[in-house]
């Protein structure tokens, strides 16, 4: 069976790691232009953890402005670009989930990790449109437990040196060498590649 | 890349270029369906400028919207920081022109100066002996409060700040 989905390696990802550090390095000298740049670059993997954990857009922003501004305060004791990531990880996600108690009693008990976005590409209301790649991608990921579905949905967004240790943050050690695959992404594989080509069961429409 | 339709893909093999492609691809996926607000970061930035202070930094504990049905459009908020020091509420009155009107009150009750930071320059009160303070004239847009310091020889010379927030 031909995989149809492109396989797309972004030769700019492995440099993340070394950018971060240097990023790093200059903001704990006191660098408030590199500071910003690390802001830039991290905020978009911690919106998917806070947003992840189940927080409604309002105070997935307040947790990152919460979170941003705790890291000042511990700048001098993160070291390495890891570090930094596996602890801004960690923090938004514990915060998240402060919040998220104290927020309790506005959600529906089990609120589902996908349920505010659209699960129909095109003919939603949403402008977010998906091509059919993509429906059998988010069918497939609609199927997974929603432990791997946060996962995964962190992962994607993590620099890649930084997967396994914020893998860990999560409680989902991805192993103890180098990152593997890990069941969440070898199920999402499988997902892919079985059943009737592009349309897994459950696909919408 | 040759793809073998027998091999079940094993969960302790090392990452290979598809997994990081289904990444990359779940990257851009989530990014479409639940994006970040493209301003986040700068209102984050705008936060981070305090970074020198020796600040206590108050986290949103609770925020309420009453819609004031009478008068259209109008909202009315009342939000509550906390921090280990300081509880600080404020309400945020929409007014008619680009303004709103921010009342609020600290607890334990004390007279401290307050700043409220904002795009446009700061604005500043004082909170009186019952806690209350207020800013009758914000202009809107990203705004942030800073609680300064009791004054010299008090028990905690630190400042308090929120969290930016749009007003």
């Amino acid at each position: 069976m031909d995989d149809p989905r492109p396989v797309r390696v972004r030769a700019t990802q492995p440099d993340r790691g070394a950018r971060l550090a240097s990023l790093l390095t200059a903001a704990r000298a006191g660098s408030e232009d590199a500071l910003g740049q690390i802001v830039t670059e991290l905020s978009p993997l911690l919106w998917q953890v806070a947003r992840s954990a189940g927080l409604s857009s309002g105070d997935a922003e307040d947790v990152l402005q919460t979170v941003w501004m705790r890291l000042i305060k511990h700048l001098d004791r993160i070291h390495d670009a890891t570090a930094l990531t596996g602890w801004m990880v960690t923090t938004t996600k514990r915060e998240a989930w402060r919040v998220r108690a104290t927020a309790r009693r506005q959600l529906p008990a089990d609120q589902d990790l996908l349920a505010d976005v659209p699960d129909e590409g095109p003919g939603s209301e949403e402008q977010v449109i998906l091509d059919d790649q993509r429906r059998a991608l988010w069918a497939a990921i609609g199927q997974l437990s929603r432990r791997c579905q946060e996962l995964l949905r962190i992962i994607a967004f993590t620099p890649r040196p930084d997967y396994a240790a914020v893998a860990a943050a999560l409680g989902m050690p991805v192993g103890s060498i180098g990152p593997t695959r890990g069941r969440c992404l070898a199920k999402l594989r499988a997902l892919l590649d079985g059943g009737p080509a592009g349309s897994p069961a459950g696909s919408p429409s | 890349m040759t793809p073998d339709a027998d091999r079940v893909p094993s969960a302790d093999e090392p990452l290979d270029d598809t997994d990081f492609g289904l990444l990359d691809e779940l990257r851009e996926l989530f990014g479409a369906v639940d994006p970040m607000p493209a301003d986040l970061p700068e209102r984050i930035k705008f936060s981070l400028a305090l970074r020198d202070l020796e600040v206590e930094v108050a986290r949103l504990a609770e925020e309420d919207r009453l819609a004031v049905a009478a008068r259209g459009a109008e909202q009315s908020r009342t939000i509550t920081f906390d921090s280990d020091s300081l509880t600080i509420m404020i309400r945020v009155d929409a007014d008619r022109d680009e303004t709103v009107r921010v009342d609020g009150w600290l607890a334990p009750p004390q007279r401290r100066e307050i700043e409220m930071k904002t795009t446009a320059g700061s604005l500043t009160a004082v909170s009186d002996e019952q806690g209350r303070f207020a800013f009758p004239r914000v202009p809107r847009g990203t705004a942030q409060l800073i609680v300064h310091p009791a004054g010299p020889g008090a028990e905690d010379a630190r400042s308090v700040v929120t969290p930016a927030l749009v007003l």
